[in-house]
């Protein structure tokens, strides 16, 4: 029995949630940077089922670009989280307050 | 070089000096002053080398535009100017010539030349400028150069004060003048003087009395007439060349000048004021004169006089006759107020007159040259004063008995009070030390003497001109009849009687005859000659010092504690509160806040809202 699309979108909502749940409640900039992440697969694998439901190709162009910018991406966000802890020690976003105080 | 090349190098050389001296020769005192001097020489050489080859200039260009509003920058070079141009360049000649000697050792003997460049500059500027608005920015120009030369001795808090004095009175003056410029903008359209005098002659300017009378304010202050007079006898705190040039020969006579230049838009009600302001004036300041101790002030008020007569021959419609007393007044005041600074400097600055004496023996050029300034303001026959007063009664016998009356006798004043000083600074006994051991000074402060004595003899004789300056005066009022008798022996008696009961009357000793024989007469004329500084105090003091007071206090309470601390200041503060409290610092809850919009969007898109 193959999934239908209803399936591939309750996936994507599924991990969309538990994606934006990360980044609402961990601490971590880590892991909700992971979860950012998790909310682009998310998307893209939305996309992915529509274009493969639909028999069109758009759908995997953006996925392609998406790809692109998500490794472009990391490797600019890795590097601020890096750079973040060898600055503060930490990288506990409610430490990370001092344009507050 | 052609006409317009040295019209410009006559305005742009003070100014490149002055520039020169202000930004290098600071330290340098001497060579500022020779820098300047060459300036001097280079004007006066200037302007008469195109005084006697007669060509109007006219050039202009614009400097900015606002839509259909234009304001141009031009020159204006036609016989007037000429006029002008040539007595500010000779007097200014003179004037610098004799600071090289009475200014030898001053400290700021560079900001003194300095100023006296940009003095230069600002005055030619006036003179050349082709219209209204040109006119005022150079006005404003030698207000501040006055200013500037007033208070050169800045330490002397009396020379600070009366810097400053003349810097606000001439401000009241120069509003109504900007007033009035506006106004013939408004009215007209243009504020060209070519362009206003030609749509005069075809009949098309629109008349106002309003116009003539708003400009006439900025001549009331910068001529010292009444009642803006107050300032021109304290600005005699600046050193003595500079009362020469600026508070009697030139910058006084711009508001003349430039009442000459607006000649066609003149009304007759308006006239009629500005020859009852200008008679007045002459009368008044007359009056104040012959109660002076100090020798400048005397020749301040006498400067006071004569320009009140200028401002009621131009009323009684000659601007001929005013613009003939202004050239020959220009000769004979520079000389008289050269020759006070040679007797100041001669006699080691002491400035009493009551305290002079006897100085004919020990300073004789400064004596003869001084004589004949004397002579030729006094009116004798033959020298410059007797032809351009004259010119004026003749003027005002034809036109008004009550002013002719007036003028004639501010003309036994005016010889009652130059005699009375020549008699006490020159003939008797020295009456004090410095009198004692007065000299006379180098050849710098004798030479520009016998220069102006030689102009003031024969400044009269409108033949000598050269023909571009004689121009001005073809149509000087002459008596003819049995007038001419009337002003002859007018002038005679009036010259006679005063001069004579002067020296009659004053005896040269050390107290003022007028205030030992006759106290109540000479309560009077100082009572007189106070009111009205003390009603400018009275006035600045109870009145414009109270309406500040409370407007200080409504703009602190109301402007200050009201509106902008508690209202302005109070919204800001309550809004500030809202959002302090949604600035949390914390990651997640902006990610809330995210969510939050994310969701209203959505409701948005949806059509839900």
């Amino acid at each position: 029995m193959t999934p239908t699309l209803d399936a591939y979108v309750i996936l994507s909502a599924a991990l969309f949630a538990i994606g934006f749940l990360g980044v609402l409640v961990r601490r971590n900039t880590l892991v909700i940077y992971m979860c950012l992440e998790l909310m682009l697969a998310a998307a893209t694998l939305a996309l992915v089922a529509f274009s493969r439901f639909n028999g069109t190709e758009d759908g995997d162009v953006f996925v392609f670009f998406i790809l692109t910018v998500a490794a472009a991406e990391v490797a600019v966000g890795l590097a601020i989280i890096v750079a973040l802890f060898k600055a503060r020690q930490t990288v506990q976003v409610d430490q990370l307050d001092s344009l507050k105080h | 070089m052609t006409p317009l090349s040295t019209v410009l190098g006559v305005l742009l050389a003070p100014l490149a000096s002055a520039a020169l001296i202000l930004l290098f020769l600071r330290r340098h005192g001497g060579a500022a002053a020779a820098l300047s001097t060459l300036a001097a020489a280079l004007v006066a050489a200037g302007a008469l080398a195109l005084a006697y080859g007669g060509v109007p200039v006219v050039a202009a260009c614009e400097w900015l535009r606002f839509g259909s509003f234009a304001i141009s920058l031009g020159l204006k070079y036609d016989d007037l100017a000429s006029l002008m141009l040539a007595v500010v360049g000779v007097v200014g000649l003179c004037v610098h010539v004799f600071s090289l000697g009475y200014m030898r050792d001053d400290a700021a003997r560079a900001r003194y030349f300095g100023g006296l460049s940009i003095f230069m500059f600002s005055m030619i500027g006036l003179v050349l400028a082709d219209n209204l608005f040109m006119m005022f920015i150079f006005w404003e120009l030698v207000g501040f150069s006055s200013y500037f030369l007033i208070g050169h001795w800045h330490q002397r808090k009396s020379a600070s004060e009366a810097a400053k004095k003349a810097f606000i009175v001439n401000r009241v003056g120069d509003f109504g003048f900007m007033l009035g410029i506006i106004l013939c903008y408004w009215t007209n359209g243009t504020v060209n003087l070519s362009a206003l005098a030609d749509s005069a002659a075809s009949g098309h300017l629109i008349y106002s009395r309003a116009i003539p009378l708003l400009l006439f304010c900025g001549a009331v202050g910068k001529s010292a007439q009444l009642p803006l007079q107050v300032w021109l006898p304290d600005a005699m705190e600046g050193p003595t060349p500079v009362s020469a040039l600026i508070h009697a020969a030139t910058m006084v006579a711009a508001g003349i000048f430039m009442l000459c230049r607006i000649d066609p838009l003149m009304v007759p009600p308006a006239l009629t004021v500005i020859s009852w302001v200008g008679t007045l004036t002459a009368i008044y300041a007359a009056l104040c004169a012959i109660t002076q101790r100090d020798i400048k002030k005397v020749l301040a008020y006498s400067t006071l006089s004569q320009l009140g007569y200028m401002v009621a021959a131009f009323g009684l419609g000659s601007t001929d006759a005013a613009m003939f007393h202004l050239t020959t007044h220009a000769c004979f005041k520079a000389l008289l107020f050269l020759g006070a600074g040679a007797v100041i400097l001669g006699c080691h600055h002491e400035q009493d007159i009551f305290r002079m004496g006897g100085l004919r023996a020990r300073m004789p050029v400064t004596f003869w040259t001084f004589t004949i300034g004397v002579a030729a303001i006094v009116g004798l026959p033959g020298l410059a004063g007797f032809f351009s007063k004259d010119a004026i009664l003749v003027l005002a016998y034809e036109h008004n008995p009550a002013i002719f009356a007036v003028l004639a006798l501010t003309a036994v004043l005016t010889s009652f009070y130059m005699l009375r000083l020549w008699k006490l600074v020159f003939l008797g006994a020295p009456r004090s030390e410095s009198a004692e051991h007065a000299h006379e000074g180098g050849f710098t402060l004798t030479a520009p003497l016998l220069l102006l004595a030689a102009l003031a003899a024969v400044g009269g004789y409108t033949g000598l001109y050269p023909a571009s300056l004689g121009r001005v005066f073809h149509d000087l009022p002459e008596a003819v009849g049995p007038a001419h008798v009337v002003i002859l022996v007018t002038s005679l008696l009036v010259l006679v009687i005063g001069a004579g009961s002067a020296l009659a009357f004053y005896a040269a000793g050390a107290a003022d005859s007028l205030e030992t024989r006759f106290p109540s007469v000479f309560n009077f004329l100082t009572t007189l000659r106070n009111c009205f500084d003390a009603a400018y105090d009275w006035y600045v003091a109870k009145v414009q010092q109270r309406v500040a007071i409370a407007l200080n206090f409504l703009d602190i309470v109301g402007l200050a504690g009201g509106i902008v601390r508690g209202l302005l200041a109070g919204s800001v503060e309550i809004v500030g509160f809202g959002v302090r409290a949604l600035h949390t610092g914390r990651l997640s809850s902006y990610v809330y806040w995210f969510l939050g919009g994310v969701v209203v969007l959505w409701f948005l898109a949806a059509g839900v809202l």
